[in-house]
């Protein structure tokens, strides 16, 4: 589904190189860590996996298409979805408008979206005043919820979540890490996690070490479909 | 068209805020508005100043031409002493074929004459009324009363630039042409008792020497009257009559019958004085008669409207700057405030241009209510703005006028000369009057129409429009993750 070749990204040039030489196939279905020590560039990485910088070197392609012959911003309109350590919720909108603008924006099609929507807030323990509430009064687990939820409604197949459990307690980190594998194995989509927790790294299927300016697989579940080299 | 509902939602959640951006916003366009209805009220005052204070040509006798042909009489052996200045004057059909030409807007006919008071008195001043200058030809013909005729009161540019007004009965008009009606000064009547409906008795000077019984129909107030700025040796200015200009010639004499001592034309598109005066021209014998043209009033009331609707442009141009700028900080400032929803919509996959489609109507809503709050007090401002910039350039004006005209300004037989003089457009007069026009404008009023309003938006359209690209340029030059990290 996602394909890096020789990808590589550094700061001001290349003596200041975060990773190099980044070659790994993604597939649908499964639900991958990326660990790491902090400054190792793993949100470099995942920015550039969801098209909101550009490599210094290398290929992404997504469905075997250069994602920049597809158009970051169409990338990301059309096919990834992305959470966030800090929400990135729209904070003059309430959870429901913002699950119905970011529906908007990508023109991911539900039959009565509004309800669809509630419904999707519903499922993941927001009550009917916390959907229609400006969402700065809700909780941060509860924010946390609405972007997945926002991720949820849309129709991108790819899922990319920055540390989204970085702010969370134990019970709603397991309740987001629930989920993220949902979607994975239930939604069939290619969820792309990096975290730093080792307890939730542990139940992905696939975990990927950045070290040494290099990505190695440190764990594959069995289950988990073959792809990462 | 999601971009509109985000504007929408992000105005009304953010109450505070769009609250400060709809008073910047009015303010802004309060003065921007008053200084299009200054210049438009300006651009209307100075049409009307230049319509109304128009342009006049003066036919009259060639006084250069009767002095050269009396010093030629005088070079072939005649002595001078026996000699006369033989002036001819206008003969009124001649007025008439002038009139008929295209830009003449209509013409008034001036003849002076002198008659002597009989059965009432004329008021008598320190210097003297009685005998005019001694020692002049002709002095012996002159009586105790001038006589101005006119084709109307109203015409005759005493009364056009309000220092003589009616204040009892009514002025002569057209239709007074054939009758012995007079309109008199207030202090005459009052010396004398006379009220409109009186008859006075006037003899002639001249010609006959018959006495003629004439209606007081009118009484005129002069506002000054001082016997000093007519010079030693004049008839007081009271003493000056009015009548229609053919009782006047009556008075003169019978050869005077259909003629004129001068006949004043009002060229209606002062622009056109030249080309008007080249075809007048051609209808009379320039040997005898000469036309003289005065668009100085025109040109000073133009000029001091020019200057007061460049004021008003000025003040269009600095308000909008200053208001591009002032709401240009802002928005900058405001968009830097929301670069992390910007990186959010970036990473949504919305477009740049949508994003600033929601900016731009956010302040195009917020720029409606704006220019809706100044549409309801432009009119305030612009009049109070107009008032003073109009009585700045009323009191110039008049400081103008007085420093130039004010000297030759002597009314009715000034310094013993012929009655009336030219009375068509003494300089001094013309002055005062393009100074009583601008005067007159100083009372401007500015009317908010929809076509001002419609140039208020676009400029205010103009304005967020600058302020959102100067806003959010810098920001959309950066990668979305570069927006949501830093």
């Amino acid at each position: 589904m996602l394909k890096t070749t020789d990808l590589a990204y550094w700061y001001e040039n290349e003596s200041n190189v975060l990773f190099k030489d980044v070659n790994l196939e993604f597939m649908a279905g499964n639900l991958y860590a990326i660990v790491g020590q902090s400054g190792t560039g793993k949100t470099s990485l995942l920015a550039l996996l969801g098209g909101l910088d550009v490599q210094r070197a290398g290929h992404i392609e997504y469905a075997g298409t250069d994602i920049a012959k597809i158009g970051l911003s169409n990338y990301r309109r059309r096919d990834v979805s992305m959470i966030f350590q800090s929400y990135n919720l729209l904070e003059y909108m309430s959870a429901l408008d913002n699950l119905m603008t970011a529906m908007a924006i990508t023109g991911a099609q539900h039959q009565g979206e509004r309800e669809y929507a509630r419904g999707m807030l519903r499922q993941l323990g927001l009550s009917e005043d916390q959907m229609v509430q400006n969402v700065r009064k809700l909780s941060g687990g509860q924010q946390q919820r609405v972007a997945i939820a926002r991720t949820m409604v849309l129709d991108a197949k790819l899922v990319l979540a920055d540390e989204p459990t970085g702010n969370l307690d134990e019970r709603n980190t397991a309740a987001v890490l629930a989920l993220l594998q949902a979607l994975a194995h239930e939604a069939g989509k290619c969820v792309i996690m990096v975290t730093h927790e080792a307890e939730v790294a542990r139940q992905c299927d696939v975990v990927l070490r950045l070290k040494n300016r290099q990505l190695t697989v440190e764990q594959t579940v069995a289950a988990a479909a073959s792809g990462t080299k | 068209m999601n971009f509109i509902k985000r504007a929408w939602l992000n105005l009304i959640t953010r109450r505070g805020r769009s609250l400060l951006l709809v008073l910047v916003t009015s303010a802004i366009m309060l003065f921007v508005l008053a200084g299009i209805l200054l210049r438009g009220a300006a651009n209307t005052a100075t049409q009307t100043a230049k319509d109304n204070v128009g342009a006049t040509l003066t036919l009259s006798a060639n006084r250069q031409a009767a002095f050269k042909k009396l010093r030629q009489g005088s070079s072939s052996g005649k002595p001078m002493g026996k000699m006369a200045l033989n002036m001819q004057p206008v003969k009124i059909s001649i007025a008439k074929q002038i009139a008929q030409l295209s830009n003449i807007a209509g013409y008034s006919v001036n003849v002076a004459a002198s008659a002597n008071a009989s059965g009432f008195s004329a008021i008598s001043s320190t210097s003297g009324s009685s005998g005019g200058p001694g020692g002049m030809p002709g002095a012996s013909s002159r009586g105790d009363i001038t006589i101005s005729g006119v084709s109307s009161t109203a015409s005759s540019s005493n009364f056009a630039n309000d220092t003589y007004s009616i204040t009892r009965g009514h002025g002569l008009t057209a239709k007074d042409a054939g009758t012995k009606h007079v309109v008199i000064e207030s202090e005459l009547a009052k010396q004398n008792n006379l009220n409109v409906g009186d008859t006075i008795k006037l003899k002639a000077t001249s010609g006959s020497k018959k006495t003629y019984q004439a209606t007081v129909i009118g009484i005129y107030k002069a506002k000054s009257s001082s016997t000093a700025t007519a010079g030693p040796g004049a008839s007081d200015p009271a003493n000056t009559i009015f009548t229609a200009y053919a009782f006047a010639n009556q008075l003169k004499g019978s050869k005077y019958a259909g003629t004129a001592d001068s006949v004043t034309f009002t060229v209606s598109t002062p622009g056109k004085l030249s080309s008007v005066k080249k075809a007048a021209n051609k209808l009379i014998n320039r040997k005898t008669y000469v036309l003289n043209s005065d668009d100085a009033s025109y040109k000073l009331v133009a000029q001091s409207m020019s200057s007061a609707t460049s004021f008003a442009n000025k003040i269009v141009w600095l308000v909008a700057i200053a208001g591009t700028i002032i709401l240009a900080l802002i928005v900058i400032l405001m968009i830097r405030e929301r670069r992390h929803e910007i990186g959010v919509l970036l990473a949504l996959g919305e477009g740049r241009g949508k994003i600033i489609a929601q900016f731009f109507t956010e302040l195009f809503i917020v720029l409606l209510v704006g220019v809706g709050i100044a549409g309801a007090g432009g009119k305030f401002v612009g009049d109070k703005l107009g008032a003073q910039v109009m009585s700045s350039q009323t009191a110039s004006l008049t400081n103008l006028s007085t420093v130039t005209g004010g000297g030759q300004q002597g009314g009715p037989s000034a310094g013993g000369q012929v009655p009336g003089g030219r009375g068509g457009a003494p300089a001094g007069g013309q002055m005062n009057g393009a100074a009583t026009q601008t005067a007159k404008l100083s009372a401007i009023k500015t009317h908010v129409t929809a076509k001002y309003l419609l140039e208020l938006f676009a400029f205010g359209l103009l304005i967020i429009l600058i302020a959102i690209l100067a806003g959010a340029g810098g920001i959309f030059a950066l990668q979305p993750r570069k927006i949501l990290i830093e």
